[in-house]
């Protein structure tokens, strides 16, 4: 009977309620966090703290494995989590679309006619005459190569169904695969823009040219580390990559070369964005004209080797850096990029790609 | 007799726990199943069997299926080879050292998922333990590639992680066989390996099988494996789902899935109850 003496469990239940609410209000008080929704490399330190410091402000970053898991995280219900996202050029005519990103006053940022003329005259962000993002980044899907295999740069992705490579590549687990698949059947001719609008029939056939592909992979990458890992555990020497892992790799001392084939690659643009839900849009904002400013694109570049949407950001580099971004003749690099665009069947291409993964 | 208050109070929570947890959740994955994502990828809510008649028409789903279930029979069959022999030791011979043997056994469960996963590709890799150890001794002179991100990678990793979930009911039951059972049959002049065949084994066999259904349930769920150690051709049902979920953002297709595996496994779960009950009864 000396249960009935205890402290009834209401009371506990009470003197609990009592402490969330009082560590709640608490939080209340602390610094403004900005929580951002970001490809690797984006929320480096060596740029973020500073504007961490000058707004007073914590900055906190998740990274996004590919822009369908941007797009699943935004749309699962949880796009309130985050302040600012960077959707690559494939999705972000979709989420401005969706009004899963708010509009830019584009007055409170400065540095904005400063961008690329090039980028920001794409019609990828704007909607209703609106604009909902800030170009940021851009760069190609190059081809990454063990130099120690390779003696001279391969030429075509079609090097990669070589026999002689079995088991000893990576293949991306995006749709961008599907589309160096669909330049190497030739589809980019003469529409190059035609890859992210295939029919059904092309589609099949690219669905078969990628399980043909399928004895070369050693493994499907997802994150960048992913595949700096397989390469420099010499588990593979060819890959569809990004120019982040070949500065990784590089920094890493690993014999790694990057080369665009002879069919282009595809590339992408990265926006930056404020989601619709952020209740700190007016910090974001100052967030977005500080990495757009030609000193921090500088330091962006420094970290993940993209080229700057800021092309005065050249005005801090070396020659020799200028020179491996391509910003000595940025025109004409362009050229050789096809940059992401809105997929109209976007939901086709995953079906066929999940269909390429389950295959034996 | 317990109060009718008394009885409430124990039963309401939990009741309240698994409806709202479980039962409300299984409900809304139902309803999921019947509706589509239109092309503007929105969900909604026009009721059809589509995504049903998807599964059934697309070979892929079930080749997958039929994979994962290869996998998860193979994990089972190893589990049990190794849990077994290590569990009748355990109960039978190990004497002082049962304590500590059992300890063992359950240490690498405190050990998280993921390390044990990271911890088979450092050992399975090209230039892992296992490669360099076997090019160390001239057996192979450049690394096996099999060993890792393949059907093997998988079959291994996941029966290292699910022995102890089978080992335990099997240890379980063999406890409570009585010895004087055991001492009867030498005393009737049967041999060690008839003693076993003909007392042990028959008593034992309800903790096999509800060893056999955690590696297999267990096992068929699991998408980790897959991802870390699985090669390109060995994607399990699981990771269907998770790339539906995620990605591929066809929640209704995924929830399809998801509901013909629950009703596998419950189906799977009832029918090996029943022969528990018969085997425990017999």
């Amino acid at each position: 009977m000396s249960d009935r003496k205890r402290t009834p469990g209401i009371v506990w239940l009470g003197v609990l309620a009592a402490i969330v609410v009082l560590t709640a209000g608490g939080c209340a008080k602390k610094t403004p966090a900005l929580s951002l929704l970001v490809w690797e490399g984006y929320a480096d330190p060596s740029y973020v703290r500073a504007f961490e410091e000058s707004h007073h402000c914590k900055i906190s970053a998740s990274y996004m494995g590919s822009s369908d898991e941007l797009v699943a995280k935004l749309r699962g219900g949880s796009a309130s989590n985050y302040d600012v996202i960077s959707p690559s050029s494939d999705v972000a005519t979709m989420i401005a679309a969706a009004g899963l990103a708010a509009p830019l006053d584009l007055s409170k940022l400065p540095a904005y006619p400063r961008l690329s003329e090039r980028l920001r005259t794409m019609p990828l962000v704007r909607v209703n005459g609106n604009v909902y993002g800030v170009p940021f980044t851009w760069g190609p899907n190059p081809l990454l190569y063990d130099t120690t295999y390779f003696a001279k740069p391969p030429d075509s992705w079609a090097v990669l169904w070589d026999p002689k490579l079995k088991g000893k590549i990576s293949a991306w687990d995006e749709l961008s695969t599907m589309y160096m698949a669909a330049q190497v059947l030739g589809y980019d001719k003469p529409d190059p823009n035609h890859i992210y609008n295939l029919s059904d029939g092309e589609l099949d056939n690219v669905r078969k040219k990628l399980i043909e592909l399928k004895p070369n992979i050693r493994k499907f990458w997802s994150t960048g580390g992913e595949l700096t890992n397989l390469f420099e555990n010499h588990e593979i020497v060819a890959a569809m990559g990004w120019p982040l892992t070949t500065n990784q790799l590089r920094a890493a001392g690993f014999p790694i070369g990057e080369t665009i084939p002879k069919e282009n690659t595809t590339g992408w643009i990265d926006h930056l964005m404020i989601t619709t839900a952020s209740e700190h849009k007016d910090l974001a904002t100052e967030f977005l004209e500080y990495m757009i400013e030609a000193k921090t694109q500088k330091m962006v570049t420094d970290v993940t080797g993209y080229d700057p949407a800021n092309s005065h950001a050249a005005e801090f580099m070396t020659d020799e850096q200028r020179k491996t971004l391509h910003l000595d003749n940025v025109d004409e690099y362009m050229t050789r990029i096809y940059f992401w665009q809105n997929v109209p069947r976007r939901d086709k291409y995953n079906e066929i790609w999940n269909e390429i993964k389950a295959a034996q | 007799m317990y109060s009718r208050a008394y009885k409430a109070g124990v039963t309401i929570p939990p009741l309240l726990w698994v409806s709202v947890f479980l039962l409300v959740p299984y409900a809304i994955l139902f309803c999921y199943s019947f509706w589509s994502v239109s092309p503007a990828q929105v969900i909604v809510h026009n009721w059809n069997l589509q995504n049903y008649l998807q599964l059934a028409r697309n070979p892929i789903y079930l080749q997958v299926l039929f994979r994962s279930m290869r996998i998860a029979a193979s994990v089972t069959v190893f589990a049990l080879l190794l849990g077994y022999p290590l569990a009748y030791y355990l109960s039978f011979h190990a004497a002082k050292r049962k304590d500590l043997l059992y300890q063992l056994v359950i240490i690498p469960l405190w050990a998280s998922y993921l390390v044990r996963g990271y911890a088979w590709k450092t050992i399975l890799g090209s230039d892992g333990v296992l490669n360099g150890f076997l090019q160390y001794l001239h057996i192979t002179h450049k690394p096996v590639e099999f060993f890792l991100y393949s059907p093997f990678a998988v079959i291994i990793t996941l029966t290292h992680i699910y022995t102890p979930f089978t080992l335990l009911p099997i240890y379980a039951s063999l406890e409570h066989i009585p010895r004087n059972l055991v001492e009867a049959s030498h005393d009737l002049g049967s041999s060690p390996w008839s003693t076993f065949r003909r007392v042990i084994l028959p008593l034992s066999l309800p903790g096999a099988l509800a060893g056999a259904t955690f590696a297999f349930v267990l096992t068929l769920g699991d998408f980790l494996a897959p991802l870390l150690v699985g090669g390109p051709s060995g994607v399990m049902i699981s990771n269907v789902v998770v790339s539906l979920f995620g990605a591929a953002y066809n929640w209704p297709l995924g929830a399809a899935i998801s509901f013909c595996m629950m009703l596998l496994v419950v189906t799977l779960l009832f029918v090996t109850e029943r022969l528990e009950k018969r085997l425990a009864v017999s």
